[in-house]
């Protein structure tokens, strides 16, 4: 089975499989032959993987699994090839501005329908104490502006939406 | 007066880490939950927990009239703040007062005066100890842009009502100094609703030492030696030791007989902290003083060996202050890592999930006070600090050696945490000679951020064979197919 595995913001496609014997994880780099056996510590775990044996903590999250390991913690997005082609194309990129993190609306200068050029300033959020101003990525017309003035928003929500461009 | 019933009106670590001294002294014991909020570790330990309401968990914490109703109501007779929220609010004080009930801190007065960064450097100025070169824009608002260029580049703006570095602007060139007022001013509003400022001379590559001192209302005040408090993002701390890596033993004298003259110009009562900032020369400017339990306070313990809440709880009582100068000591060295959930690698960016699993480091010297549990909930409703790994060594080397250890096994899944951060400071050389400044982090933040070795393949090795619905698919597929499947699709 695949599944597209995101450590650090890069994704690698793996496929796993048996040979009989034992897992063998192919990734981009290569076959890896491995073994996954739980200690008695909570979330404890050895892998066997490359002719090593390793020492691991590990907790499986919905869209997530968390690694603790030779003392750092990781975390490893996985994504179902098949969800992620099933998904709806939500618009480019470059329509959107999405929260860089989560934080409060301070002012929200523009409306739905208003006309923008690129660097006009759409809103400014605050988060961790700081005021940031968001402004256009292009010129175009605001479709949406999902969050009012104090409203709380959460990493990744889109804060602005620009109408397609023609 | 005596106290019998205690509430502490704060949550999290804190709130945990007083009621255990309340508890041992003998008190009963409240705390405060939201309604939306998870349960913690404090509502376990406490006694009784009383409810608050409010538009936000934040805004209910600072709910003065609803706070005060809730002692009177469950029978408390003294209150303690914690830190943060209404620990520094002489409204609090005096509506606590008016209700009779005991505040466990100093009097409205000392909030009073210290709480306002310009009246309280003024007063410390007043009677000769050092402050940095300045500008108040209340002496003269109309003056205040000419008088603040007068200072000399670089400045620091600051809201004269401010704290924890917030609205605070470093200005290096003649051209940015406006705007950055005006900016200064805006923030100040709102975190403040006070957007009066003032600026000082910024002193290149600083350290930050601050003095524990205690006092008992009656002009008698002690100090518990000094923390350092460089190792900071964003004007907050990170990383607490004492002693300091940087003084003399006639340094730390002068240091921390000064800050007990300032509290005693005070009468100050109960504990509080003043700040300092030292110049690469060896001089110390007063910075402010915090009219709390700081959120560092427990290396202060680990080296004293007293338990500062259980002072604090005393003086409050009445029943002053348990030991003279000379009877504390200042023995080995003490390390604080704050665990935060954030990113390190994205700008410090708060982290929010559910706790997977959670696993805190135990061992010789090793001290955690959480605000956590196995299952918990983080959110942004309130501050990303979890917990506190504190730990204590005979030396320094021993102390970093045994935090490195510690924070090395301090397991948090789920959400995304500062640990691996912490110990890559620790770690630094520059760190270990104790050769840092307030800009340590921002200067180090390349080397500080680096990935480490290339694991991907373990992690995901770890990723798919925990993976039930990868496996078992692998595992039904029948076996002479298992591996060709890899190759045709």
């Amino acid at each position: 089975m695949r599944r597209i595995f995101q450590i650090d913001g890069e994704e690698s496609e793996c496929w796993l499989a048996h040979d009989g014997s034992r897992f063998v994880l192919t990734t981009p780099d290569g076959a890896v032959p491995c073994q996954l056996d739980p200690t008695g510590l909570p979330g404890g775990h050895i892998l066997r993987a490359g002719g090593r044996a390793h020492e691991l903590r590990l907790a499986v999250g919905p869209e997530a699994t968390f690694v603790h390991i030779s003392g750092r913690t990781y975390e490893v997005g996985r994504v179902d090839p098949a969800e992620r082609l099933a998904g709806r194309d939500a618009g480019a990129s470059g329509d959107r501005l999405v929260a860089p993190m989560p934080g409060v609306v301070v002012t929200v200068a523009v409306r739905p329908g208003d006309t923008v050029a690129e660097g006009q300033p759409l809103l400014v959020i605050e988060s961790m104490k700081l005021e940031t101003t968001l402004t256009a990525p292009r010129d175009g017309v605001i479709a949406e502006m999902p969050f009012a003035e104090g409203d709380s928003f959460g990493l990744k929500d889109v804060l602005a939406q620009l109408a397609p461009e023609e | 007066m005596t106290i019998s019933k205690l509430l502490v009106a704060n949550r999290g670590e804190i709130a945990a880490r007083v009621l255990r001294t309340a508890k041992a002294r003998g008190l009963a014991t409240v705390v405060l939950r939201h309604v939306a909020e998870q349960e913690g570790p404090a509502h376990l330990i406490a006694d009784e927990v009383a409810m608050i309401d409010g538009p936000t968990p934040v805004a209910a914490y600072l709910d003065i009239s609803q706070i005060v109703a809730a002692a009177k109501k469950i029978g408390a007779d003294a209150v303690h703040p914690g830190y943060g929220f209404l620990s520094e609010n002489a409204g609090f004080v005096a509506a606590l007062e008016e209700a009779g009930v005991t505040f466990v801190g100093p009097t409205s007065q000392a909030i009073d005066l210290m709480g306002d960064k310009v009246r309280a450097r003024a007063f410390v100025e007043e009677r000769g100890f050092p402050v940095a070169p300045s500008a108040i824009e209340d002496d003269d608002p109309a003056t205040f842009v000419d008088r603040a260029r007068a200072v000399g580049y670089p400045l620091l703006i600051k809201p004269s009502a401010g704290g924890g570095g917030k609205g605070m602007r470093v200005v290096r060139e003649d051209s940015a100094l406006e705007t950055e007022i005006e900016t200064a001013r805006r923030e100040g509003e709102r975190y403040f609703g006070d957007g009066r400022l003032f600026v000082e001379r910024y002193i290149e590559s600083p350290r930050h030492i601050e003095v524990q001192v205690m006092g008992d209302g009656q002009g008698n005040v002690v100090h518990f030696w000094e923390r350092e408090c460089s190792i900071q993002r964003r004007f907050q701390k990170i990383i607490e030791e004492t002693p300091s890596p940087a003084l003399s033993p006639e340094q730390r004298q002068e240091i921390c007989e000064t800050a007990a003259g300032i509290a005693r110009a005070v009468k100050y009562r109960g504990a509080g902290t003043v700040e300092f900032i030292y110049a690469r020369d060896g001089a110390f400017y007063f910075l402010e003083m915090n009219t709390r339990l700081q959120v560092e306070h427990p290396v202060t313990e680990m080296v004293t060996g007293f338990d500062l809440v259980a002072e604090q709880l005393r003086v409050a009582a009445g029943q002053g202050l348990s030991a003279a100068q000379g009877d504390i000591p200042q023995n080995g060295h003490s390390i604080e890592l704050r665990i935060c959930a954030e990113d390190a690698g994205a700008d410090f960016r708060p982290a929010i999930g559910d706790i997977l699993l959670l696993d805190e480091p135990t061992g010789e010297g090793v001290r955690v006070d959480s605000g956590i549990l196995d299952d918990g909930k983080v959110t942004t409703d309130f501050d990303p600090m979890l917990s506190k790994l504190i730990v204590h060594g005979a030396d320094r080397a021993e102390a970093i050696a045994r935090a490195r250890q510690a924070v090395q096994n301090y397991v948090v899944l789920g959400v995304t945490t500062n640990t691996g951060y912490l110990d890559a400071i620790l770690a630094h050389p520059d760190f270990a000679s104790g050769e840092v400044s307030t800009g340590f982090l921002a200067e180090q933040a390349e080397t500080l951020t680096a990935p480490g070795a290339d694991i991907s393949d373990l992690l995901m090795a770890a990723a798919a064979l925990s993976d039930a619905r990868m496996v078992d698919e692998v595992m039904q597929i029948p076996q002479m197919h298992r591996k060709m499947g890899g190759w045709t699709n």
